[in-house]
């Protein structure tokens, strides 16, 4: 944010997002369809985040102190409402809860330093060179899926030759700098600049998360929301989520909805509602 | 300043001079000077044992932060989402600590409470440290805090700025700018005070003094200069305040979460700021009176005013919190009143409760006068008062937390490790630490203005001469 | 309804030329981005290695028997991450966390790096010259040993490995081949075999309206999880299917489940019995058992069943009322109805409902025959161990080889393995990693790790035609002290028959020829080495092949009179073990990502528990982390208390897997291990271990520890709408756009 360029594009700094029909005219708003229903809880997707993103693990000690790293978690929640001591007629409820990429995002707005901002694309990025770590984002968050380096990872999660394994695209963050999902930005950003180098636009299932792409159901669906034809902007079509509403107007058979919409928090990640047969 | 004795003027500046005398009008202005120059030479061994405990409580904090600094905030047992702990929650108190001096040397001094006159100078003080210490808190917090820097708008390369938006900028450079304002406050008050030191100091601290009193000289010119000086940095001053503890309000009503996001915070900082800096007023004030044997100086009168004043900040706070309460309660948001019904009667339930009593019941300690002349009653009570405010910062930061929007991160049983709490004994030891070599080294009691307020009986004595 | 990009893409990984560089974000387009210039390294590696550019490798994945087909990404030499291969039926493309774990066996920090030789009690690092010296005096060409006094002892092994432990294990003239699953799934299969005909017959669960499983955890342990879940999704969409699961304990099929039920353990026959009885009352089914059990059926009043199984009687002729409606319909049988002493009972009584329902060639077929039977899986049980346990005590064995299996840790006390094993002169473990087994043999040899490593694999459910995994390296080796176990099998094979095995310089010249030499019955009319290519580069050969019939056998299953389980006043809860799709039976508990991994339905991590439901706990006072002692009558464990509603309340679980002793860093010293508190209890029919029937009884020490685990102070959604539930009849999944493709 250079002082002219700051004067500059005032005027647009100024606009509230987000707008109806943000992303209309631009390449890319990335975003997510999670269908609860698919979803068996089988945490096929939490390794692949691991294995992807160089997520430490932090051991007994530290879990237990409430400070794992897991940028996707499996939630598992039984009936609302009921109590703990009747059985679960209906199962359990499942919910992957990742980085929801808000449009108006929480976290960005408390950062002092401006390390978490809004990328052209939509995604809400962390810079960890920029991070300071005084952890205001994820004070602010909602959904509480930002995760802090508490230790020095690097030198006790990956004991020789483990190290190995690191992905080479993905940064191996340090003690003291906030972390979170970053819809593989890694994936994207290659993906994005092949495409540039041939002269179109990142197609349909050309890449996707590493958890979409684990997943054995297939519950998640990643794309490209700025594309009309994507899976993706179908499905929120379809179910009838606007990305730039805090309260969707939308039939009632739709299973679609976002998590916490009433805090104008404009997530990028649809979930489809889990359906039981409540005759069975 | 010219003196008359133009029966007109005494009587205007009658109008303001309390009914209890404040102090005995007895004293000559040598004696001022003897008694507070002694203080700087030889205390009482109370001085030192205070002193070498903070020494060794502040050697301890810098044990546990040289531990966490190497070894990563982890061993703070903060974890997701209990991401601030003790150290968010001790920086509100210090910053709160910091508004009572400038209550007493700005406010007061505008209001012209002449009362304020033997104790503000060491309030001012306490101003000071306390921010110091606050600012401690936040580079400790930090997780990274070898790049603290980032939040300061610093002309760089890149042009890459701070986040304007952040309440965190604000309260950096808030703070920043208080205790800038703050440190020459305290010192451009002293300078005539610095001169008597000069005045009466051999071998090198005669040279220290000299370089720090800049040539005063005790002129009507510099005094002039001096009192619209001095009146000008007391009104700069007021607002900066106010606006201190605001901005640190901010930081939660700004944010999103349950239990913080409250239109009424910023005027009930500021409230629990003064309230809590009155009752470390109390609490220093016996100290000194006993270790430097200010009897004469900080007597009861005094004490007993500011007790009142304190039972009055007291009320103001209690109200403000009822306030907080209420508009939860009565609001529209089932997830903020969840977390108030958590912290009523959740995991921290006994220290909310405590918390209420100790901030809104123990003052009425303060309502009667019998117990506000008993010495050790006020300090037990005011050191009760200050542990019921940082229970309520404690209770501002850790039950939303525990308690928050999102159901599977709310957890039940988090405390703080060892390291937190050492840190916290250690900021308690680094403000004691210098609070203490600050009244070994300058004068504590403003020698100047103890001088107007026996002015009248001066006054007297020159016209029987 | 998948677009054609997908395929484009995976198209261009399983060529090896997919994956791009190096991200360069922010720093704009410059002209080597944009391709007007093009920087070349100095140094030009080796083929297919480019800097920053990841390239796929196909493979296949050995963590469990299913088989999937694997990518792995490589780059600068390393393989980085797994993936599902497309080329692969069974896989889809997917991988389980488990799959993708197998990177952590190659980087294991605890791996073998060399042979040891035990000497003087403790393991002394030697060549492998050395080590390979002291394996071929006792097994080489002057071996004198023959018959029973070898034996080898693997955990599930298929496709040319096992080809060569057969050949091997007959130049001794010996069949000592002994398979050790300690979950085997061997009573169920029995009773298959019985009453279908079939070992295993597939599952097509897509295709059912309708399932009801006892227990029968397909997405979680089945024999084919991955590929089961892409069923199960199919089968989720519309018409969207129902799911009714009955088991003591909820597995992580239960929580999918549309409508759970909680049974007494081991009655799961007698409720299968009585919806049997209920089904009989349609016209339509009356025809399909004989008339005698027809007659016993008769004992299976509603009221009678509920009262044995705990379920309430209005539930048996609701779900015989949706079976009848929802066809076709597919029951399945799982492992905790079958682990009991009457197991094959239970699961023959189970399967009865298909064959009354109808489902044979519906929902149920039989595999399409294998065209190499030599390949395919040899399959583990408890009995062969016993077997093998008892040859050792009687000091028949002389030489024992072990690989993929680790009877010390698993088998019960009253199988004491580890004091027979002692009686053994010879004991040779082949291993990537020393566990509790390899720690008590004389002779270790470090194998490559399955990243190294050629192979070819032959799954044991093969849900479509037959497919011939292909298993190659996907980096070079880390240690150089360490050989794949094709290549020693041959070592030792050219001792002691060299004319046979002379044309075959190793084992990767062995299965080339091999998998070349199947050449017409995949019907390639390419060159040899082309085939091999391709092979290689699909990781996967095919073969389209029709299932193949069911048999019906209805009589087979025996209805005795409805029987309600026995109290056993010492030990008054049931103990159902549970077993976690990651660590399995222990033998992935040296895996970092899958200890981290919460277990899906406690979320508890790097641990073991008592699972004991909230009502049981009220009664008995306690609370979670309560540190219980769960004491059978050969042994006693002592866990963390977690309570948990998805359990029937005469029952407590702990899971099975964690307690290891010596099995690295990640293992060692997290929780207990449950197999050690096993009753001798065996299904009376196949003489198997019973898994399902020790009954225990719950002290408390009054200890107290924090349970670690991902969940928060509550499990409920507290008012908000986290994940919301829609009705059945009020979705409309027909309008909505899937990416499952029915």
């Amino acid at each position: 944010m250079s002082l002219s360029n700051l004067i500059k594009n005032w005027s647009s700094l100024r606009v509230k997002r987000p707008y109806e029909d943000q992303y209309k005219d631009k390449d890319y708003k990335w975003a997510m369809v999670i269908d609860l229903d698919a979803c068996t809880g089988c945490n096929a997707c939490t390794t692949a985040c691991y294995a992807e993103n160089n997520l430490p693990v932090v051991g007994r000690e530290a879990f237990s102190k409430g400070q794992a790293m897991h940028w996707l978690r499996i939630e598992r929640y039984w009936g609302e409402g009921e109590h703990m001591d009747k059985f679960p007629d209906h199962g359990a409820q499942f919910l992957p809860m990742m980085c929801q990429q808000c449009e108006s995002a929480p976290c960005e707005v408390v950062c002092p330093v401006g390390a978490t901002h809004h990328t052209p694309d939509g995604l809400n990025s962390q810079v960890y060179n920029r991070c300071i770590g005084s952890r205001y984002c994820s004070a602010n968050c909602p959904y509480k899926v930002r995760y802090f380096n508490w230790w020095q990872y690097p030198e006790r999660a990956w004991p020789n030759p483990l190290e190995q394994q690191l992905n080479p695209d993905v940064t191996v963050r340090s003690k003291g700098v906030m972390e979170k999902c970053t819809f593989c930005v890694q994936r994207l950003t290659e993906a994005k600049n092949r495409a540039r180098t041939e002269g179109r636009r990142v197609a349909d299932g050309e890449v996707t998360t590493a958890c979409a792409q684990a997943c054995p159901t297939s519950a998640i669906t990643f794309g490209n929301l700025a594309d009309d034809k994507s899976q993706v902007a179908r499905i929120w079509e379809r179910q009838q989520i606007k990305l730039a509403s805090d309260k969707q107007e939308k039939d009632e058979n739709l299973r679609g909805y976002r998590i916490f919409e009433e805090l104008r928090t404009y997530p990028s990640v649809v979930y489809l509602e889990r359906v039981r047969d409540s005759e069975a | 300043m010219i003196h008359t004795t133009d029966e007109s003027d005494i009587q205007i500046e009658r109008r303001f001079v309390p009914k209890a005398k404040d102090i005995s009008e007895d004293i000559a202005w040598a004696q001022i000077n003897k008694d507070v120059l002694r203080s700087m030479e030889r205390p009482r061994l109370m001085y030192w044992v205070i002193f070498l405990a903070s020494l060794a409580l502040f050697s301890f904090g810098v044990y546990c932060e040289v531990y966490q600094y190497q070894t990563g905030l982890g061993v703070a047992d903060l974890e997701n989402p209990q991401v601030w702990g003790l150290y968010i929650a001790t920086f509100i108190f210090w910053i709160g600590m910091s508004h009572s001096g400038t209550l007493l040397s700005a406010i007061l001094h505008i209001m012209h409470a002449d009362w304020r006159k033997p104790i503000y100078r060491f309030a001012e003080a306490m101003t000071t440290f306390s921010l110091m210490t606050a600012g401690l808190f936040v580079l400790v917090h930090l997780g990274r805090v070898w790049e603290f820097y980032y939040v300061v708008a610093y002309p760089n390369e890149r042009w890459v700025w701070p986040n304007f938006n952040s309440p965190l900028v604000w309260d950096a450079t808030a703070i920043g700018t208080y205790l800038t304002s703050s440190i020459v406050f305290l010192y451009f008050g002293m300078i005539p005070d610095l001169a008597i030191c000069r005045d009466n100091a051999k071998g090198f601290r005669k040279k220290f003094y000299w370089f720090l009193s800049l040539g005063w000289q005790g002129t009507d010119r510099q005094w002039a200069n001096f009192r619209v000086a001095y009146l000008t940095i007391a009104c700069f001053l007021i607002p900066l305040a106010v606006s201190v503890h605001s901005i640190v309000a901010t930081d939660f009503a700004v944010s999103q979460q349950p239990g913080w996001h409250i239109t009424s915070f910023p005027p009930y900082f500021v409230a629990g700021a003064l309230y809590s800096g009155c009752a470390a007023i109390i609490t220093l004030f016996i100290v000194l009176r006993y270790v430097f044997r200010f009897e004469a100086y900080m007597t009861m009168p005094i004490l007993d005013k500011t007790c009142r004043l304190t039972f009055a900040i007291a009320m103001v706070w209690t109200y403000l919190n009822l306030i907080e309460y209420a508009s939860v309660w009565y609001g529209n948001d089932e997830y903020a009143k969840q977390t108030l019904i958590f912290r009523a009667t959740g995991t921290y339930a006994p220290y909310w409760w405590a918390m209420n009593f100790l901030g809104s019941i123990v003052p009425f300690a303060l309502a009667f006068k019998s117990l506000r002349n008993h010495l050790p009653t006020m300090m037990v009570v005011s050191l009760l008062l200050n542990l019921g405010m940082w229970l309520e910062r404690f209770m501002i930061v850790t039950p939303t937390f525990a308690h928050g929007y999102y159901p599977w991160t709310w957890t039940g049983d988090w405390w703080p490790s060892w390291v937190q709490w050492g840190i916290v004994a250690g900021s308690f030891g680094w403000f004691s630490m210098l609070f203490m070599l600050f009244c070994k080294i300058f004068p504590t009691v403003s020698m100047y203005e103890v001088k107007e307020m026996v002015y009248h009986r001066f006054m007297a004595r020159k016209a029987r001469a | 309804m998948s677009s054609s990009n997908i395929d484009r893409r995976d198209f261009l990984r399983v060529l090896g030329i997919s994956g791009a560089a190096a991200t360069l974000a922010g720093c704009g387009n410059t002209s080597i981005e944009s391709g007007a210039e093009l920087v070349e390294s100095y140094v030009q590696p080796e083929d297919f290695v480019v800097p920053g550019v990841g390239v796929y490798y196909a493979s296949t994945c050995t963590q469990c028997g299913s088989g999937c087909g694997i990518m792995g990404r490589v780059r600068e030499g390393r393989i980085l991450k797994l993936e599902g291969n497309p080329q692969s039926l069974i896989s889809g493309g997917k991988i389980c966390g488990l799959g993708q774990a197998g990177v952590q066996v190659h980087y294991n920090p605890d791996r073998l790096t060399t042979p040891m030789i035990r000497e003087a009690g403790a393991f002394k690092p030697v060549s492998w010259d050395k080590a390979m010296a002291t394996l071929t005096a006792r097994l080489g060409s002057s071996s004198t040993l023959s018959g029973d006094q070898i034996a080898v002892l693997t955990g599930e092994i298929s496709g040319h490995q096992k080809v060569l432990l057969g050949h091997f294990l007959e130049s001794f003239k010996s069949a000592n081949h002994i398979v050790y699953d300690a979950l085997s799934p061997a009573i169920g299969q029995a009773a298959n075999k019985a009453v279908l005909g079939v070992e295993q017959p597939v599952l097509q669960i897509d295709k059912a309206r309708l399932i009801l499983s006892f227990g029968n955890d397909f997405l979680g342990t089945g024999p084919s999880p991955v590929h089961m879940a892409a069923q199960y999704a199919r089968f989720r969409k519309a018409p969207r299917g129902t799911l009714i699961q009955i088991e003591p304990r909820m597995t992580l099929t239960g929580a999918n489940a549309d409508r759970w039920y909680a049974i007494k353990p081991g009655t799961e026959g007698v409720f299968a019995l009585g919806i049997a009885h209920s089904l009989l009352q349609h016209q339509e089914y009356a025809h399909a058992v004989p008339a005698e059990i027809a007659e016993a059926l008769k004992q299976y009043d509603k009221d009678t069943v509920s009262e044995v199984t705990g379920i309430h009687a209005d539930a048996i002729s609701h779900i015989a009322g949706m079976l009848w409606e929802k066809s076709p319909s597919l029951v399945l049988s799982g492992p905790s109805a079958e682990g009991h002493v009457h197991g094959f009972n239970n699961a023959a009584a189970i399967l009865l409902l298909n064959l009354v329902l109808e489902n044979r060639g519906k929902t149920l077929q039989g595999q399409a025959s294998h065209p190499f039977p030599q390949l395919t899986p040899a399959s583990g049980s408890t009995t062969a161990l016993a077997k093998l346990n008892q040859a050792m005590s009687a000091g028949q064995c002389q030489a024992l080889l072990v690989m993929g299996a680790n009877p010390v840790f698993t088998a019960p006390t009253f199988v004491p393995f580890a004091s027979n094993l002692a009686k053994v002169p010879f004991k040779v473990a082949f291993a990537t990693q020393l566990d509790e087994t390899a720690h008590q043999c004389d002779l270790v040899l470090p194998l490559l790790s399955p990243m190294e490593d050629f192979g070819t694999h032959v799954a044991g459910y093969q849900p479509s035609g037959v497919e011939l995994a292909i298993q190659q390296p996907l980096m070079e080796r880390l240690y150089p002290e360490t050989r794949g176990l094709g290549d020693i099998l041959l070592d030792l094979l050219k001792q002691r028959q060299p004319e046979a095995y002379k044309a075959f310089p190793d084992y990767y010249a062995y299965i080339k020829t091999a998998v070349t030499k199947a050449k017409p019955v995949f019907k390639s009319k390419s060159s040899d080495d082309d085939f091999w290519e391709d092979a290689l580069r699909n990781g996967v050969l095919r073969l389209e092949a029709p299932p193949a019939a069911l048999e019906a056998h209805a009589a087979t299953v025996k209805v005795g009179k409805p029987q309600a389980l026995e109290t056993d006043v010492n030990f008054p809860f049931f103990f159902v073990p549970s077993v976690r799709a990651d660590l399995r039976d222990g033998r992935h508990a040296n895996l970092p990502w899958l200890q981290e991994s919460p277990d899906p339905l406690t979320t508890v991590v790097w641990d073991s528990w008592v699972e004991i439901h909230p009502t049981t706990a009220a009664q008995m006072q306690i609370r979670e982390g309560d540190i219980l002692e769960v004491q059978s009558a050969t042994g006693s464990v002592r866990a963390k208390a977690y309570l948990f509603p998805g359990i029937q309340p005469d029952t407590v679980s702990m899971p099975l897997g964690q307690g290891h002793t010596g099995y690295g860093r990640y293992a060692d010293g997290m929780g207990v291990n449950p197999f050690k508190i096993f009753d001798p209890m065996y299904d009376e029919r196949t003489g198997e271990l019973a898994l399902y029937a020790t009954r225990v009884i719950i002290k408390k020490t009054g200890e107290h520890a924090r349970v670690v685990k991902d969940e928060g102070a509550t499990n409920l959604q507290q008012g908000r709408k986290l994940v919301a539930t829609m009705a059945a009849d009020q979705a409309e999944l027909a309008k909505e756009i899937s990416r499952v493709t029915q």
